[in-house]
């Protein structure tokens, strides 16, 4: 074992050397989270079928928060070319260019979101992207077989969602293959199916947890770790006198004139050239 | 092996989290700092990270202006600041991690105005740049 471990040490010392030196960054935000739901006026007679407000994760996690598990080949085919970013490199993720985050990573994101709760239908609605996901609740089935070829793959896919008791069970198919898991780049194909649950446990906390059903790319089912989201406070969300999700500055839209001709070609890469 | 694997995937997503939205990869030398004394020249207030310009004299007295990015606008905004806080025109001093390759960009660390106090710190949280 101890070889074993010796051999990871050049492995080992400059993760460790990296992550020792993001935790002074990171915990600024984490703290900054906190700020923005911790004065949400709590709520004892709450009605647990209903996810009405603006959300935000506890901690910044763009995974799944967990282990992927063992990728099949065609897994392992499917991620090749992706890379990741670090110090050193610049990846090649898709929402670097503007291109669409996807589900279910968009959703893991530090920015906040909001359901809304309609007769037929439950829409989430990310700050991020300015982006809306449909949950359908109208007793509709999934998407299978011939119809679901014939629709094709959607960034966001085809998502049906039922009350099992007080957890809202949301089934997702006909996802697209080129918009990236989490930030390390893992796969999902188009046959593969994501069930997500969402619990109200108290006025202010929502549970998620989420697992992948994939196995063209995966060995096993794909578990994540449950979420934590908390309320914001309606401080936390006005701008200048106008409250709302997409309150002007913080409509989050990824603008390529902005994102790809502003800031990647005229600011960033300004300094990364290589030394003349 | 398996206590291992957990590590380096508890570690790497760590490391990964501080780059949502945009990659940067080289771009800054981040264990350099440098002082930026001068005047504001523009501000650019968008997403996906707002960048502020100022001219700085160089060491032969000839005026260089260095471009220094910060959070996107919302974090910004959550913070108190809007795109009236640095006025062009204004002296400040911007402490920054300037790009590896000696081009006149750089990333915040912390901004202080002419009566001393600190705005838009990374360091408390002010900035979160990811």
């Amino acid at each position: 074992m101890r070889t074993r471990f010796s051999t990871l040490i050049p492995v080992l010392v400059p993760v460790v050397f990296l992550w020792l030196g993001s935790v002074a960054s990171a915990q600024g935000d984490k703290e900054k989270f906190k700020a923005r739901y911790e004065a949400s006026p709590s709520d004892s007679n709450f009605d647990r079928h209903d996810l009405s407000g603006i959300w935000t994760q506890t901690k910044l996690d763009h995974s799944l928060g967990t282990p992927a598990p063992p990728l099949t080949p065609a897994g392992i085919a499917a991620m090749a070319g992706r890379i990741v970013d670090k110090p050193g490199v610049t990846g090649n993720a898709p929402w670097y260019s503007c291109n669409p985050m996807g589900f279910p990573r968009l959703m893991n994101d530090d920015e906040p979101m909001e359901f809304i709760m309609a007769k037929d239908r439950i829409l989430q609605v990310f700050q991020w992207e300015h982006r809306i996901r449909y949950l359908w609740t109208d007793g509709r089935e999934l998407p299978s077989g011939e119809n679901l070829e014939n629709l094709g793959p959607a960034w966001y896919g085809h998502s049906v969602a039922k009350w099992e008791g007080n957890k809202l069970v949301v089934n997702t198919v006909g996802l697209e293959e080129r918009a990236w898991l989490d930030n390390a780049g893992h796969p999902k194909s188009f046959h593969a199916r994501i069930e997500e649950t969402w619990e109200r446990v108290d006025s202010n906390t929502l549970e998620n947890q989420l697992t992948l059903y994939d196995p063209e790319y995966y060995s096993a089912p794909y578990v994540g770790s449950k979420k934590i989201y908390k309320r914001m406070p309606p401080d936390a969300i006005i701008y200048f006198g106008w409250s709302g999700l997409f309150a002007g500055i913080s409509e989050g839209i990824c603008a390529p004139m902005n994102e790809v001709e502003g800031y990647n070609k005229g600011f960033r890469d300004l300094g990364a050239k290589p030394k003349q | 092996m398996r206590r291992v694997s957990i590590l380096l995937f508890v570690l790497s997503i760590t490391v990964v989290s501080l780059y949502a939205h945009h990659g940067r990869g080289a771009t800054y030398d981040m264990k350099k700092r440098i002082t930026l004394k001068g005047t504001v020249s523009r501000v650019d207030w968008r997403n996906p990270h707002v960048v502020i310009f100022m001219d700085v004299k160089d060491e032969t007295g000839k005026v260089v202006t260095w471009g220094f990015e910060n959070a996107g606008v919302s974090q910004l905004a959550q913070e108190g600041y809007n795109r009236n806080t640095l006025k062009v025109g204004q002296e400040i001093t911007a402490i920054v991690n300037p790009a590896a390759n000696g081009a006149t960009t750089a990333i915040v660390v912390k901004v202080i105005l002419a009566d001393g106090s600190e705005i838009m710190s990374r360091e408390r949280g002010q900035n979160p740049v990811d």
